[in-house]
């Protein structure tokens, strides 16, 4: 009768069993996560220093919004970010937020801003993420965004996972918005563990008078480890075997 | 020497009338945000959700965020003129499980009104799967524009007809930038008595957020009236200058 049962059973329902089988596999603490302990956000500025203010409110149990800003020397960066920790159903993590730099001084100024969460994983992840942005120039003269370095960069303990916008050269005329486009990737293999922090970093030097405003995200997910790929194939060979009996 | 003062007078009077005519104000002009979605409208003026810096004699900037009672975050940083022009950035994530409907209106009171206006404008934004469910879609609300430009409540221009923005990769992002008037060449506008602003009505989807940057500018085309007036003191420092030279060669010569 159970084997009756077996034989008859359609293959949607084998499919689902095959893959809770899998999930809970690749969950395993074996694979790692990401425990999210904090929040971290610094503005380095050539307009002056200040601490920024960040307020980190939870949205569940693994997701947080933080709501941020910094000012100084007539230079403000703005910033609302969503963060998940590590996801045990999902066995992945993100950080995305918006960003609003904005230099009202009366000189172009230098700005680096690193927002992320600070926590660890263990490796092997696969980064996804994108980014993208427009400058805005609100002053009577020719404005311009640049960038000698990587413009935007996904990083894993302070090292550079994924970068783009590589040497950005943007002009604006008066009153002008330049879209600065996307950069969309995907499953970029970090072999190591992230030991304490996952961020973006953004570098630019922007005109007097200017706005730049960006939109980024970045995820990770734990890479199944070999064990747990030998047994998903296991598993699918197991239940294949079945369905020809 | 008496000549001296008198055009001086005249050039502080002269400059006052006319910078009176073109600022009008020096106190930060009232810039408000009013946000519908599902039935629902909130907002208010802008500085009682945020801050409001003078950053320039006539320039203002606004930062601030609002929680909408339907799962909406509203953030913005703006800066503003009572000249006028808006120009500024916001952010609208839909934290809600619905694709949602939005109609947004920034709204800036300008000071001294516009007899005629020259208008330009632009838009530009970034959409973002902020879910990582593997899509993110705006698009306008049955087929109308996403940004209109207003004078005085009224649409004089308006950009992204008919828009359809999509994000197909899980955490993607899409930038647009869809049009612009009066670049490089403004066009002419309407006398404007109270407020410009911008309206944005758009529709996205669940858990997804979008970043618009815009302009609105509404440059004031001079009035006559304020020529003649500013001529007439011209020619009154002048006649004046004139009368105090002759005096000044007369007592020279009598001496």
């Amino acid at each position: 009768m159970g084997r009756k049962r077996l034989i008859q059973t359609p293959m949607s329902t084998l499919l689902p069993r095959a893959a809770l089988l899998s999930g809970l596999l690749i969950s395993g603490p074996a694979l790692g996560g990401f425990s999210l302990e904090g929040f971290t956000a610094s503005v380095l500025s050539t307009a002056g220093s200040s601490t920024p203010t960040n307020t980190v409110t939870p949205v569940s149990s693994t997701t947080w919004s933080a709501t941020g800003a910094w000012t100084a020397g007539g230079a403000s960066v703005s910033w609302t970010d969503n963060t998940q920790g590590w996801n045990p159903v999902t066995n992945s993590g993100f950080t995305n937020g918006n960003f609003v730099v904005r230099n009202q001084s009366a000189s172009a100024q230098d700005f680096s801003i690193t927002i992320g969460m600070t926590g660890s994983a263990a490796g092997p992840l696969t980064i996804s993420g994108s980014v993208g942005g427009q400058f805005l120039n609100a002053s009577t003269a020719l404005g311009s965004l640049t960038s000698t370095v990587p413009l935007w960069a996904a990083l894993v303990d302070g090292t550079p996972a994924r970068s783009e916008f590589n040497n950005t050269l943007v002009f604006a005329q008066p009153f002008q918005i330049i879209s600065l486009g996307n950069a969309n990737f995907s499953g970029v293999v970090v072999p190591t563990s992230a030991a304490s922090n996952i961020s973006i970093r953004l570098n630019f030097r922007m005109s007097a008078g200017s706005e730049a405003s960006f939109s980024s995200t970045v995820a990770f997910q734990a890479v199944p480890n070999p064990g747990a790929v030998a047994l998903i194939a296991l598993a699918g060979a197991f239940g294949r075997r079945r369905r020809r009996r | 020497m008496q000549s001296i003062y008198h055009f001086s007078y005249a050039s502080v009077g002269a400059s006052l009338l006319c910078a009176a005519t073109a600022l009008g104000t020096v106190s930060a002009p009232p810039f408000a945000f009013l946000l519908s979605s599902e039935g629902v409208a909130g907002g208010g003026l802008a500085s009682d959700f945020g801050s409001v810096v003078q950053v320039a004699p006539t320039e203002w900037l606004y930062q601030g965020s609002y929680h909408g009672n339907t799962g909406t975050t509203l953030s913005w940083i703006y800066l503003v003129d009572p000249d006028p022009f808006i120009t500024g950035t916001f952010t609208v994530t839909n934290e809600s499980d619905l694709a949602r409907d939005y109609l947004l209106d920034f709204s800036l009171s300008i000071s001294p009104p516009l007899a005629a206006s020259l208008l330009s404008g632009q838009v530009s934004g970034t959409l973002t799967d902020s879910n990582g469910s593997g899509s993110a879609l705006l698009t306008s609300i049955n087929g109308g524009s996403v940004y209109s430009a207003l004078a005085d409540q009224s649409v004089v221009q308006a950009l992204m007809a008919n828009a359809f923005q999509q994000v197909t990769a899980a955490n993607g992002t899409t930038s647009f930038s869809d049009g612009s008037f009066g670049f490089p060449v403004p066009v002419s506008g309407p006398a404007i008595n109270s407020t410009i602003g911008i309206r944005f009505a758009f529709s996205l989807s669940a858990g997804d957020s979008v970043s618009f940057s815009s302009v609105f500018v509404a440059n004031p085309i001079p009035a006559p009236a304020a020529f003649i007036v500013c001529g007439f003191l011209g020619l009154e420092s002048r006649k004046r200058s004139r009368c105090g030279s002759s005096r000044a060669n007369t007592s020279l010569m009598r001496r």
